[in-house]
């Protein structure tokens, strides 16, 4: 068992009313890649948090943020973790102005119960990424996490107009504002998204929002081609048509959601799901017209979801992107035929299963691996993949992996030239290394 | 030469003094600090003195084997082209330079770091906030000759270009071919893709689109050490910091843009423009409120009140009615089938809210009347002013009665002329403020206005400035929004990536010594 770390007792002589857990049993639900941190602080408020980074930086000791744990899993091995800081209970909606579209929320909250508050004045965030159950906003946004929706609406990047941070001092930061467009100063809304607690603990969001989508169908179409299936989803971005997400589905494994939802998909060939927000009005022909562009590329029509069906259908794409061992692979959209390609010859040669789930109109694709325990084959696919990506002008994350692969594999990929940069900005921000080091690319 | 030299120090000087004088005399009539008790030019931050000719010399033959001869510019008749923008400061560079590659832009940024001279990059000086003033002299890369566009990518929605392109030239280039690039400042015709990356730029139609930052993916810039280096790229989510996010908007002080990858769009089915014309400034704002509340997202909505009206129709007979309080220019765009039904929304909520008459455009002819007529408005206002100030602080809509009428009466107190034309959709307002520089102490006045202006934005929870930045305009007012942690760590950034303030530098930042104003929470 973990010996009794020295500064436990000290914080616990400061902040009595600050509930903690050391425990390494009760620890272990709370491990990063099989890494137990010494304690968990589940501070009540934003200003608690605050004054626990403030004590860690005094330390000299590590913090390192989390929502619910739902993205914990990606990041290269940390190096040691003193505190694990829990953002889960700051989780109220301050501010909904909705005659102003924008809201100003905690960041401890999940999505889906934003979502809940938004709509009883028949709004909503646009951003769908998988878990709103349990992912929080903070986790969403230091994640960068997104949704196929994110065709229409962008990332987290484009819904953001205002953030709090805690800095690594213990002092709170703002930055943007309450308004749908702000110039003042540096746009750091932007680098702490995706900074994945590197350079501060989100705690605090404002959001642009958006109405409730009047109605919305989608459309599954099957290819037998895969060149078929990105022409078709070029002709549609290029079209006067205004989907909401084009999602492109190859699955070769086992479909593990599939029975629960009473909902099978083809076994061959490529399907590709055309999401489709609109007025009544201008939603029948939206499907005509996107229907003529998927014929022409030879395709065929499966569904028509609406309602409920529809709901589960997008359910069960979100569930399909949380396997054991996934790699995120963003590319130009014109390269992922050539990608899916790729998938498909390694796969052959290696003995190895892929599922490929892809924001096919982004470029984003999520390539799911298995058997996850053949490592020396994965590790060849993914290096293979990842040297595809880059020659291709995209890159590759990995996403989701065990503790050991992250021994062989980098989960960013090397750095770029620009990474200088970036260290520079760490150094400044978080001189002290008081955000845990080690998980970001290049061990930021 | 010497004369002329030494002439242009002495109109430096003397102008410094003109306004300290002013200053000094107006200043401190209210309680509320101003930008004018300690105007930008007698800040010691950062150590920047004139060039010595000895030095200058020097450098300007170091610039003229990277660049040539013929465009590197250092008589007092070529830099006088180079000390405006569009604001009311100015200030003349030493030596402006127009290079041609980025190899020529680094190879420029080590000459200015060996010779400890700084840099300021400049598109097409539209800028309105003083972004592209050489406030400490020194070196004016301008980008005249870099207007490239490198290349369109239509199946991947994808354009790069060069720093110099015009922004309407990229939007000529890629209309007949069913696409467009969507943030269209009033200036396009003029402003540069790389002026509107700089000051993350917004336009009329960034009401559903967003602005300059929601379309860049990549950048290649050179550093202050003079590295060239390749940010974001085409493809999403490029792993580690958003730096293209930090880059876009930063007003020239943390690197120099070479090249810009863009986002393109195809364009849309169907497009309708129209006005709606009020009897009073409250119908027309209380319209707008309503038609955001209503989930209605047009692509544009604009308001110019009477006085905007009179100087934009006598320019550009557009058909705008010169009797009205306020006209509201609006527009819709998509399926053709959703325009329509937009459009009878939006009529319904201006005849519920006393519009006078809703007039769509008839057609395409009518449409870029309308559209011309505003584009040009700061234009026109030259007809019944000399001079103008316009600012550029954003409420939230549902504020904007309350701010107009907060403006109209802080300028009357004042004694000044306003005209209000604004991207009322954003509730972002540019109340244009008349005035002649040769009355004294009109253009006090006007810069106490100003402040004034942006305190209401401020204290309804609204922000100093939507889409022309900060540059040495609003520098005061940073900390109206901001507390001194949050511009602490903004200085951090500037620290990490342009410690010596080589590029642009004292800009963006309250001025030391006004530590004091910083707001507290």
């Amino acid at each position: 068992m973990a010996e009794i770390t020295p500064f436990v007792p000290l914080f616990r002589q400061q902040f009595p009313q600050i509930h903690s857990i050391d425990d390494p049993i009760q620890l272990l639900d709370y491990t990063v890649d099989d890494r137990l941190p010494d304690i968990l602080m589940q501070p009540q408020t934003i200003e608690e948090a605050a004054r626990i980074v403030k004590f860690f930086h005094a330390q000299k000791l590590s913090v390192l943020p989390r929502g619910n744990g739902t993205h914990m899993s990606i990041g290269d091995l940390p190096a040691h973790i003193n505190a694990l800081l829990e953002t889960t209970a700051f989780n109220h909606v301050l501010e909904h102005e909705a005659p102003d579209l924008t809201c100003r929320t905690e960041a401890g909250i999940t999505l889906a119960q934003l979502q809940a508050q938004l709509k009883n004045k028949g709004q909503r965030l646009a951003l769908d990424p998988p878990n709103a159950e349990t992912a929080t906003i903070g986790g969403i946004l230091a994640t960068n996490d997104s949704g196929p929706k994110r065709l229409r609406y962008g990332s987290a990047r484009d819904q953001v107009i205002g953030l709090s941070v805690i800095q690594a001092n213990g002092e709170i930061s703002h930055s943007g504002g309450r308004v749908v467009k702000n110039v003042a100063g540096y746009d750091l809304n932007k680098l702490y998204i995706g900074s994945f607690g590197t350079l501060g603990i989100i705690v605090e969001a404002n959001f642009k929002l958006y109405p409730l989508a009047p109605a919305e169908r989608t459309l599954l179409f099957t290819f037998e081609s895969i060149e078929d299936a990105m022409q078709a989803t070029i002709g549609l971005t290029s079209s006067t048509l205004a989907p909401s997400a084009i999602e492109l589905l190859t699955l070769q494994g086992p479909k593990d959601a599939s029975p629960f939802f009473a909902f099978s998909l083809p076994e061959t060939g490529y399907t590709l799901a055309v999401n489709f927000e609109n007025s009544t009005i201008a939603m029948t022909r939206q499907i005509n017209e996107a229907l003529k562009i998927a014929q022409t590329h030879h395709a065929f029509l499966r569904e028509d979801l609406e309602g409920q069906e529809q709901e589960r259908f997008w359910q069960m794409i979100s569930l399909q992107i949380q396997s054991a061992l996934s790699c995120k692979i963003n590319l130009p959209v014109t390269r992922i035929a050539g990608l899916i390609d790729q998938v498909e010859t390694i796969c052959k040669h290696q003995h190895l299963i892929a599922n490929i789930v892809a924001h096919a109109g982004n470029g984003i694709a999520y390539v799911e691996l298995g058997p996850y325990n053949a490592m020396s084959r994965i590790i060849t696919a993914i290096t293979t993949l990842r040297n595809f990506a880059q020659a291709n002008k995209g890159n590759l994350v990995l996403e989701r992996c065990s503790t050991q692969l992250k021994q062989h594999l980098s989960v960013w990929g090397e750095p770029r030239a620009d990474f200088d940069m970036m260290k520079r900005l760490k150094h400044q921000f978080d001189p002290d290394g008081v955000f845990v080091r080690g998980r970001y690319l290049g061990g930021l | 030469m010497r004369l002329y030299f030494t002439f242009s120090d002495m109109h430096g000087i003397i102008s410094i003094l003109e306004m300290f004088i002013i200053t000094s005399s107006e200043g401190k009539q209210g309680r509320k600090m101003s930008i004018i008790e300690e105007p930008f030019t007698t800040t010691t931050e950062p150590p920047y003195t004139r060039l010595s000719e000895k030095t200058k010399i020097q450098v300007i033959k170091a610039l003229q084997e990277v660049s040539g001869k013929a465009y590197v510019l250092h008589t007092l008749y070529d830099l006088a082209l180079y000390e405006y923008d569009a604001s009311i400061e100015r200030a003349r560079p030493d030596i402006v330079v127009l290079p041609a590659s980025t190899q020529e832009v680094a190879a420029i940024v080590k000459i200015a770091t060996h010779y400890h001279i700084p840099v300021v990059p400049r598109g097409a000086g539209t800028g309105l906030s003083g972004g592209a003033i050489p406030i400490y002299g020194g070196i004016v890369v301008t980008f005249t000759r870099m207007n490239h566009i490198l290349a369109i990518d239509y199946e991947n929605l994808r354009a790069t270009v060069e720093p110099g392109v015009v922004n309407i030239h990229l939007n000529q280039a890629l209309n007949p071919h069913g696409y467009a690039y969507v943030p269209d400042p009033s200036s396009q015709r003029a402003c540069t893709i790389g002026g509107n990356v700089g000051e993350n730029a917004g336009g009329p139609h960034t009401l559903v689109y967003g602005v300059t930052t929601n379309h860049v993916l990549g950048l290649e810039i050179v550093t202050s050490e003079g590295e060239i280096l390749e940010i974001g790229g085409e493809a999403y989510d490029t792993p580690g910091f958003d730096l293209t996010g930090l880059l876009v908007g930063s007003e020239g002080t943390l690197c120099i843009v070479t090249k810009i990858i863009v986002r393109i769009v195809p364009l849309a089915e169907d497009v309708k423009t129209m006005i709606a014309v009020f009897d009073t400034i409250e119908d027309a704002s209380n319209t707008v409120s309503e038609i955001i509340a209503s989930g209605i997202i047009p692509t544009a909505i604009e308001m110019m009140d009477q006085l905007i009206l009179q100087a934009v129709e006598a320019d550009s007979h557009a058909g705008y009615p010169l009797d009205a309080a306020a006209v509201l220019l609006m527009e819709t765009e998509g399926m053709r089938e959703a325009v329509n039904a937009q459009i009878e929304e939006i009529v319904a909520i201006c005849k519920k809210n006393q519009a006078r008459v809703v007039r769509i455009a008839a057609d395409e002819n009518e449409r870029q009347l309308l559209w011309a007529g505003r584009k040009n408005a700061f234009g026109a206002v030259g007809r019944i002013s000399p001079e103008f100030y316009v600012q550029d602080g954003v409420v939230p809509r549902t504020q904007l009665p309350y701010v107009l009428r907060c403006i109209s009466e802080i300028c009357r107190r004042y004694q000044l002329k306003v005209g209000n034309v604004f991207h009322a959709g954003d509730g972002n307002l540019h109340p244009l403020i008349l005035f002649d520089a040769q009355v004294p102490g009109e253009l006090e006045r006007v810069r106490l206005a100003g402040h004034e202006i942006l305190e209401i934005c401020a204290a309804v929870g609204g922000t100093i400035t939507g889409e022309h930045g900060v540059g040495l305009e609003k520098q005061a007012e940073m900390a109206l929004i901001f507390t001194e942690v949050d511009l602490r760590i903004m200085k951090k950034v500037q620290t990490a990536w342009n410690p010596d303030q080589l590029f642009n530098p004292g800009k963006l930042f309250p001025l030391p010594g006004r530590c004091a104003d910083v707001k507290q929470l």
